[in-house]
């Protein structure tokens, strides 16, 4: 097993740490999270021509075939410079779209996703908020949808949504067209304005049968697990931001004459919140490598790293705001931004309660 | 048009500079490393002209093992093939040194053009370029801020001082020395980074081009500059001592 990363892998981390701050720098992502959609097409267009749109998409799609490993240093970089936008939720879509599609839809919706022509994003949570594929209630009528989504990240960015339904007790999966007739969405208010929620209405709107019955569970497993993965990566490059930016406070704020930094307890502070990072990202790029490698314990590995770090971010988000004191919670630091990313990815895709259970049931399972 | 650009690696600029034992360098092992700033300048500037009037950008490196990432780099944002000469004493080799290596190599590959950056981060001699184009019998041009090749020739835009600029006419093949910031450097794409894997990087010894390594400079001693901070008190009335401080600050301070 390799430990560190590749030379290749250095390579790509490099070039999306150089390329984020410059291309993305804070100053924008204040500007974008002011918007209805955080999404920028420009911006959209520069990350597409580095190939990051489809970074672990075959290459029959116009993907580069790359693995979860790859896209975990890509997407902590991205967590590290916190990029709004979709890039997300497109990813959850197309991974669920890679595991489940026709050929055609695939030639069709996941090449021009890779292409960086369309963003997506999938419609799963409804009025129970609950994560687990079984909580899906909302039925098909044949190819028409009716009802109701909640929480939908990114939707008023999305060319297309997928949306998980029942057709008759089976879960399906369903492409819709966001310009769809009858298809209504509605802002939600969302601590995380860099990534934005909506309520998805469905009223008689026709859609395309993408996969049923075990694929289409399958697809929405494998996809959630991708995301979740890639979402665990994306919080431990935010939480090194912070870290980042508090041990910087602490080496020039100074107290009772010396720099704060000198004082015990808060060197106890950056030292806690240095251990929970590391922890996040080691725990982020096993799971990473383990769904690469389609390991019997991925998603073990993917439950671990996300509880973990659900409540790490959120941890090193506080200590943050606590060394930072006042300023910490102040509009001009960019701290609470990180903060507000830090409570909303904590829970993204389940929380640690969420995910503890499920590694109890998958621990148990095995026994 | 067949284009070499040299390269160096460097200290990282965030990295932690800690003096050796020595007193010589800096500890190495405490080190990350990055391509040098002003070469990343020459290559993009190298790959623009590649791209505007077609041939092959070859990457030219004289530093020791570690230095294969930098070329990998370049290779990963477009440059075709690289040329490592390899050996552990060339990380801290002195400039006349690492110019007649490089001119070994690049003598065999007869360029129209070669390029390097104006000065190295570490280092900060810039002379590398102008001593490796007078080892060829180049002629050579510094601090360029534009390039325009025409007929057999390039136009090169100079920056001169006080905002001033001069633009210069030269035969090729020549040897450009470029200044930061004459372009926006582009990133390594997924796409060239899967690339290079498969581009040839050509490594070669200084034995095997006929170049001792016996340096012609020595560093003799390595140090971070006192800082002093002394008060002055100028007594008087506001408006005498006011005139005592614009004297000293035409005088010693020189600012005004």
């Amino acid at each position: 097993m390799q430990f560190g990363l590749t030379e290749t892998q250095q390579m790509l981390q490099k070039s999306a740490r150089e390329f984020f701050p410059a291309e993305c720098p804070m100053a924008d992502v204040r500007r974008l999270m002011e918007t209805p959609t955080a999404h920028d097409p420009a911006l959209w267009r520069k990350i597409a021509a580095q190939g990051w749109t489809g970074i672990i998409f075959p290459e029959q799609y116009d993907g580069l075939g790359l693995g979860m490993v790859e896209l975990a240093a890509l997407i902590e970089e991205m967590g590290r410079a916190l990029v709004p936008g979709p890039f997300l939720s497109t990813l959850l879509a197309a991974a669920a779209m890679d595991a489940a599609a026709s050929e055609t839809q695939k030639q069709k919706y996941l090449a021009s996703i890779c292409r960086g022509d369309s963003t997506a994003t999938l419609a799963l949570l409804e009025a129970t908020a609950r994560w687990d594929l079984d909580a899906v209630e909302m039925q098909a009528s044949g190819s028409t949808l009716t009802g109701r989504k909640l929480f939908v990240p990114d939707a008023g960015a999305a060319d297309f949504i997928l949306c998980a339904a029942r057709s008759g007790a089976d879960l399906a999966l369903f492409l819709v067209d966001s310009k769809a007739m009858g298809l209504t969405l509605t802002p939600e208010p969302a601590l995380d304005a860099t990534r934005k929620l909506y309520q998805v209405g469905f009223d008689h709107v026709a859609a395309e049968l993408v996969a049923s019955g075990a694929t289409a569970r399958a697809a929405l497993e494998r996809a959630l697990a991708v995301a979740t993965a890639a979402l665990v990566a994306e919080m431990a490059g935010g939480m090194q931001r912070v870290l980042e930016i508090s041990v910087a406070y602490a080496k020039t704020r100074k107290q009772f004459g010396k720099p704060i930094g000198q004082f015990q307890a808060v060197q106890h502070q950056c030292a806690d919140m240095f251990l929970l990072t590391e922890s996040s990202r080691s725990a982020a790029y096993y799971a990473a490598w383990a769904l690469q490698e389609n390991v019997p314990e991925a998603r073990l590995a993917v439950s671990i790293a996300k509880s973990y770090a659900s409540d790490a971010y959120r941890e090193v988000g506080n200590r943050g705001i606590q060394i930072h004191g006042g300023m910490g919670f102040t509009w001009e630091n960019d701290l609470h931004l990180y903060y507000r990313r830090a409570k909303a990815s904590e829970i993204a895709f389940g929380d640690a309660a969420f995910h503890r259970e499920r590694i109890a049931r998958l621990v148990m399972d095995r026994a | 048009m067949k284009i070499i650009v040299c390269l160096k690696q460097v200290p990282a600029k965030d990295s932690v500079l800690r003096i050796d034992e020595g007193g010589q360098w800096v500890k190495e092992a405490d080190l990350t490393w990055e391509v040098n700033e002003p070469d990343a300048f020459a290559l993009e500037e190298g790959l623009r002209l590649k791209e505007k009037h077609g041939g092959e950008v070859v990457v030219l490196c004289a530093g020791p093992p570690r230095a294969a990432s930098a070329i990998r780099e370049a290779l990963a944002k477009g440059a075709d093939r690289g040329i490592h000469i390899e050996d552990e004493a060339l990380g801290r080799a002195d400039t006349f040194t690492a110019a007649r290596a490089m001119a070994a190599a690049a003598r065999a590959e007869s360029p129209d053009l070669i390029l390097t950056g104006l000065q190295s981060d570490d280092f900060g001699y810039g002379q590398t370029g102008v001593i490796l184009a007078e080892l060829l019998g180049l002629p050579h041009a510094t601090i360029i801020m534009e390039v325009e090749k025409r007929d057999g020739s390039i136009k090169v835009k100079r920056e001169l001082e006080a905002g001033w600029f001069q633009y210069v006419e030269m035969p090729l093949p020549a040897l450009l020395a470029i200044q930061s910031g004459i372009n926006k450097v582009r990133y390594a794409t997924l796409m060239g980074i899967k690339k290079a894997k498969t581009k040839e990087l050509k490594r070669l010894t200084p034995a095997e081009l006929g170049v001792d390594l016996e340096p012609r400079q020595q560093i003799r001693r390595v140090y971070v500059p006192q800082k002093t901070k002394r008060t002055h008190l100028l007594e008087g009335s506001p408006k005498e001592a006011a005139a005592k401080l614009v004297e000293k600050l035409k005088f010693e301070a020189r600012v005004l």
